[in-house]
């Protein structure tokens, strides 16, 4: 670790040198292919035909067509068409780890451990290669940029009630009841997203609990295991004594408290941040800090989860899939093209040597800056560093995403216990599950 | 002869070639993908196969679409007849007006949220349904959460009632502007006054503009799809809110192609059967 921030520390001095230091930090990639080739690549990062101009200028032979389709469920349907259609699939695409089995279900995503993707998986943090090569063989993609999970804080709010950063959930709850009573309930210590099933689960997956496993042909589906309903519990708890709040993500109503001091901490991705400094502007700017997650257990290392992020696929329909494996792997592990997906997209890196990137550590620019000039980057790395390894997604975790939020009403109404709540989820996803064709147990 | 026989075709081939290639064959292909279900086996992409009438059969079992149709009829019963009569109402005082500027001020007032599309109306809305924002709740003092599922059909209902009042309004009183003044005039000299007319002249002539606006809403309430699915971000909203966010799910979501094209068409033949109800209950007044 000291050693790689030492190496950074020195490139961004010597500026001169810096881009040939910087390939020399790289791994040895592929050989690029002889003859001239075009690969298409759809992806949402913004500012990306930048960071390829300098891959086209190591790599003259490959010609790079980018489409950007926005992201969203619309790319998604597009990308599904093109591969159930058998054509007009790109070489590479940007998919969200959640929706990769999906896909590779589809049967359109190209293996990639046939190119030597393999090879690579030393260099990245390990929990993102969990995430595209479930069963350890099988590559169905390339890490791209992930959301480890840390908590947001209030530190004028904090200091104002005279609570200390809570390093654990018991802290935690201490301080949303001193928060509650010195504020006279105008003020809430934390939000509860109870319509982001992801939000959720990362919060479960920093406990260790896992929601779906590849057996073979066939999944395990736990959505309400031990973690889960410790989790929830733990949150319903805190919702009926009027804690925390319950308002939507990226609504009016939550920027609007955000900005305005009636929400004093919230768990987010490593996303985030970016997010607030944009949202809020110069509303409260330079007030709010990142810590890690509060644990469970105290003094143990810290343990999170991960809420998005995504991978670069490669489909079977390209022409040339060592070049595209080529792209793919340059583009998420050459410190020149993290750099400039970091700086232009906010991707938060997934390859190891990336989350030690000069360019990450740089505090007098957003989202640090609007942090109070913290290096935020530092925090979420080790959050990265405890995500556990093993998580997988289930093809049909659209459906259970959306059966969420309707379990999660019926508990905020009181209809259903936490523990009722996640029941019925489990019956539901399963019945889904296997209505359309799915062994799952 | 047979030049003569030819000519109407001759003449009716573009519409013909329009109306196969634009109706008939997409109903033709959603008819023969209702046939299909969506089978796996184990790993790998999921396979359609023939299953007969298997999705129908699903489809009226399913009590979560039987939900969404019942969700219509909700809205069938109170928003739409709500939406008529005030659509009525504002017809007949603009058309009592005097003031030509007053009466071309009012038309435009009115109708100018129809022109703001139904994505933008469902985001406009949502923000002025935000919990802790709302005018509403700020005036009132009040803590109503517009979006929980409670209410959320009726701030739905309401948000098409602001976009389409104005449209139906607009119809209604060009029918009204249509009617002969010597009728009036008639009326007049009979003795009727100000109410009679309004009672026994314009509201029997408003009827055929009235049936076709009624019939227009049903259809209209049927594929009432970009508000509720707009408000889901900022809040809960069932999949099975209306039949159109059900079916859509099942095709884009779920990627069952099959269902989806059976639920539409057993949507389309519900459609089908409620504007032939409305239309002879309408007609049996006469």
């Amino acid at each position: 670790m000291k050693k790689v921030a030492l190496k950074s520390g020195a490139l961004l001095l010597s500026l001169a040198l810096a881009a040939s230091t910087a390939h020399a930090a790289d791994p040895a990639f592929p050989k690029g292919p002889t003859s001239p080739v075009t690969l298409e690549v759809w992806s949402w990062v913004p500012g990306l035909d930048k960071t390829v101009t300098a891959f086209t200028k190591q790599y003259p032979n490959i010609k790079i067509k980018i489409l950007n389709l926005g992201g969203g469920p619309a790319t998604y349907t597009k990308l599904q068409t093109a591969i159930k259609a058998g054509s007009g699939a790109p070489d590479v695409a940007q998919v969200e780890y959640g929706f990769l089995p999906a896909f590779a279900d589809t049967g359109g995503l190209a293996d990639l451990s046939k190119y030597g993707a393999n090879d690579y998986k030393k260099y990245f943090v390990p929990w993102t290669w969990g995430q595209v090569s479930p069963d350890g063989q099988a590559v169905y993609a390339i890490p791209q940029d992930t959301g480890p999970f840390a908590m947001v804080y209030r530190d004028d709010i904090l200091k104002k009630y005279n609570i200390a950063v809570p390093k654990t959930w018991a802290e935690y709850a201490k301080a949303a009841a001193t928060v509650k009573t010195k504020s006279n309930g105008g003020v809430k210590l934390g939000n509860f997203y109870s319509t982001f099933a992801p939000w959720f689960m990362a919060l479960a997956w920093a406990d260790g609990g896992q929601f779906f496993q590849r057996q073979g042909d066939s999944w395990v589906q736990t959505l309400n295991n031990s973690s889960s309903k410790k989790v929830l519990n733990y949150w319903n708890d805190l919702i009926k004594k009027g804690e925390v709040g319950t308002l939507a993500g990226f609504s009016a109503d939550y920027w609007n408290a955000a900005g305005a001091g009636k929400l004093a901490t919230n768990m987010e991705a490593a996303w985030g941040p970016g997010g607030y400094a944009g949202s809020l502007g110069t509303k409260s700017a330079g007030l709010w800090r990142v810590a890690p997650i509060p644990q469970w257990t105290a003094g143990s290392s810290v343990k999170s989860g991960n809420w998005g992020g995504s991978s670069n696929v490669v489909t079977t329909q390209s022409k040339n899939p060592e070049a595209a494996t080529l792209f793919a792997l340059w583009l998420n592990l050459s410190s020149n093209a993290i750099t400039a997906d970091w700086n232009n997209g906010g991707l938060f890196p997934a390859s190891d040597a990336g989350l030690a990137l000069p360019a990450l550590a740089v505090t007098s620019k957003n989202p640090s800056k609007f942090f109070g000039g913290q290096n935020i980057s530092s925090v979420y790395a080790q959050a990265s560093r405890g995500v556990n390894v093993n998580f997988q997604w289930a093809p049909w975790f659209p459906f259970v995403n959306d059966n969420f939020s309707k379990q999660m009403d019926k508990m905020l109404k009181g209809q259903l216990t936490p523990d009722q709540a996640l029941d019925a989820w489990q019956a539901e996803s399963l019945a889904y599950a296997k209505q359309n064709g799915f062994t799952v147990k | 002869m047979t030049r003569n026989r030819a000519t109407p075709w001759f003449f009716l081939t573009p519409f013909l070639l329009a109306f196969v290639a634009f109706f008939i064959a997409p109903v033709g292909y959603a008819l023969y993908l209702s046939l299909f279900i969506k089978k796996r086996s184990g790993f790998g992409p999921a396979k359609n196969v023939f299953g007969g009438l298997e999705n129908y059969v699903r489809a009226f079992q399913d009590s979560d679409f039987l939900h969404s149709l019942l969700n219509i009829l909700l809205f069938l019963v109170i928003q739409v007849p709500l939406m008529l009569i005030v659509a009525t109402a504002l017809a007949l005082i603009l058309d009592s007006v005097k003031s030509g500027f007053a009466q071309r001020f009012f038309r435009t007032a009115f109708y100018l949220p129809y022109t703001v599309p139904g994505v933008i109306a469902g985001l406009l809305w949502g923000y002025l349904y935000s919990k802790n924002l709302s005018p509403l709740n700020q005036i009132t003092g009040l803590k109503t959460d517009f979006l929980s599922s409670g209410i959320l059909l009726f701030s739905i209902g309401n948000i098409v009632t602001w976009t389409w009042t104005g449209y139906n309004m607009i119809t209604l009183y060009a029918a009204l502007q249509n009617v002969p003044t010597d009728i009036y005039e008639a009326a007049r000299i009979d003795g009727a006054s100000n109410w009679n007319v309004t009672r026994y002249v314009k509201l029997p002539l408003l009827r055929p503009a009235l049936t076709l606006t009624g019939i227009f809403s049903v259809i209209g309430t049927m594929q009432i799809f970009s508000e509720p699915f707009v408000l889901r971000p900022l809040g809960y909203v069932p999949d099975n809110i209306t039949p159109n966010t059900y079916l859509y799910l099942a095709v884009a979501r779920d990627g069952n192609f099959g269902y989806g094209a059976a639920l539409a068409i057993v949507m389309a033949l519900f459609t089908f059967v409620l504007s032939g109800f409305f239309l002879r209950n309408v007609r049996g007044e006469t």
